[in-house]
């Protein structure tokens, strides 16, 4: 019985894990990164075996929140990271983000991770697939 | 039954880590708890005496709460056991820390408030201030004072080229006693031994490690004047290892600068984190959280 009650609980923590993704995600408007920031080209652009390092850091920092497959978790408010929008925003600005954080959105800072492995998560995120968003062109919503 | 056997399966797969842990035990960064989630915390120091002074193991546990993205909450429970004396339990403390801003900026404050409801028999040095701990008298006369107090610190800290650079300034005001306003301060550096993170699962990797340095110390009080004369200091290197995907090692011996206190603190450490806590928690007795 105990192991039946033990099972069912581990079936339920993870369906509600997968079941959580944030297809209604919009971005908070006030956050954004400056222009100087924008424009940062990541310094590992060109070594592209370093987003091994970068999904091993996601996994470890960024799941919690944004899901196994960076689609985000509705009850973190997570954003998409598959998303059209956040896939098309520079490396500079993705950087930013994951730096300075949007706590009161729930988004920590992450300044204490070394830079270079901040931009190994940015190389990771855009391995991350993106994918068509209906949502998107709505323009009421 | 049923409940705590949902509480074990939370708390054995329920977590994982965040950005690795501070490795300092003194020194405080501007880092946060996250919201929702809970830390839990064991931690001793131990103090190597010298001439005239009897070894001691102070231990201490310390549950760390995420209120909210920029407000953390902690509870500590403390003891201490003497060689040659007794074991006692000192108090309890609670502390909150407080970030103004939301952004990182080159220097980041965090307002810090703890009330502290301990004996003087206390050993933790989780801060060292004024003059330092009594670690010469016995327990039994050390535990029949127990001082309610107030204490207050500026931690301000920064990150620059993967160090981070971090200052406390501390005051503590004993409301029980006359002892006017005591101050200290600590000060601690450290970073990752790796910038870049490997690509394979190992826990021996460079990137799993911090290591950096602290020096701490009391400033004397109003009573006694503000002074770094003839009070504790210590400058201790400090090690954590991120052990597991939810939990953490640290380690640091402290050497004393000054003839006050022990010659010599090793303090270890091990940290756990439980993720969500806050939602658990509320769903486990029927909330929506």
């Amino acid at each position: 019985m105990r192991r039946l009650l033990l099972v069912a609980a581990m079936c339920a923590i993870s369906f509600g894990a997968l079941a959580g993704q944030n297809t209604s995600y919009r971005q908070d408007a006030g956050w954004r990164a400056p222009a100087e920031a924008v424009s940062r080209p990541n310094p590992l652009a060109s070594r592209p075996e370093a987003a091994a390092g970068g999904e091993k850091l996601f996994k470890r920092n960024c799941v919690e929140c944004h899901g196994e497959n960076g689609s985000g978790l509705a009850k973190k408010n997570a954003a998409d990271l598959l998303l059209p929008e956040v896939q098309a925003q520079s490396d500079g600005t993705l950087f930013w983000k994951i730096t300075n954080g949007n706590t009161d959105r729930g988004m920590p800072s992450f300044s204490r991770l070394p830079e270079l492995q901040r931009w190994q998560l940015v190389l990771y995120v855009r391995k991350l697939k993106p994918m068509p968003n209906p949502q998107s062109q709505d323009p009421g919503k | 039954m049923k409940r705590i056997l949902l509480v074990f399966i939370f708390l054995a797969g329920g977590g994982r880590i965040q950005a690795q842990e501070s490795p300092y035990f003194v020194t405080y960064d501007h880092h946060l708890e996250e919201p929702g989630n809970l830390e839990l915390e064991v931690y001793t120091t131990s103090g190597i005496p010298r001439s005239g002074q009897v070894a001691y193991v102070a231990p201490y546990m310390e549950m760390e709460y995420g209120v909210t993205g920029r407000w953390t909450s902690e509870l500590y429970l403390e003891g201490q056991g003497t060689v040659g004396d007794s074991a006692v339990f000192t108090g309890w403390r609670f502390e909150n820390r407080f970030r103004p801003f939301q952004r990182e900026h080159w220097i980041n404050p965090v307002l810090y408030l703890e009330y502290e409801r301990t004996s003087e028999a206390t050993r933790i040095q989780k801060e060292i201030v004024g003059g330092g701990p009594d670690v010469t008298s016995p327990n039994s006369e050390l535990q029949v004072t127990k001082n309610h107090e107030l204490e207050a610190k500026l931690n301000l800290s920064g990150i620059t080229h993967d160090w981070s650079i971090a200052a406390n300034f501390i005051t503590e005001k004993n409301l029980s006693q006359g002892e006017g306003f005591e101050f200290g301060y600590a000060f601690g550096v450290s970073r990752s031994l790796a910038s870049l993170a490997s690509g394979n699962a190992c826990r021996l990797c460079r990137e799993n490690f911090l290591a950096g340095i602290e020096i701490y110390g009391g400033l004397g009080s109003t009573e006694d004047g503000f002074s770094v004369h003839n009070k504790a200091h210590y400058v201790a290197p400090v090690v954590s290892w991120q052990v597991s995907d939810n939990g953490s090692l640290r380690f640091s011996p402290a050497f004393a600068l000054t003839q006050e206190g022990s010659p010599v603190l090793l303090r270890f450490g091990y940290s756990y984190e439980v993720r969500a806590f806050g939602s658990k928690l509320a769903q486990l007795f029927g909330g929506k959280r």
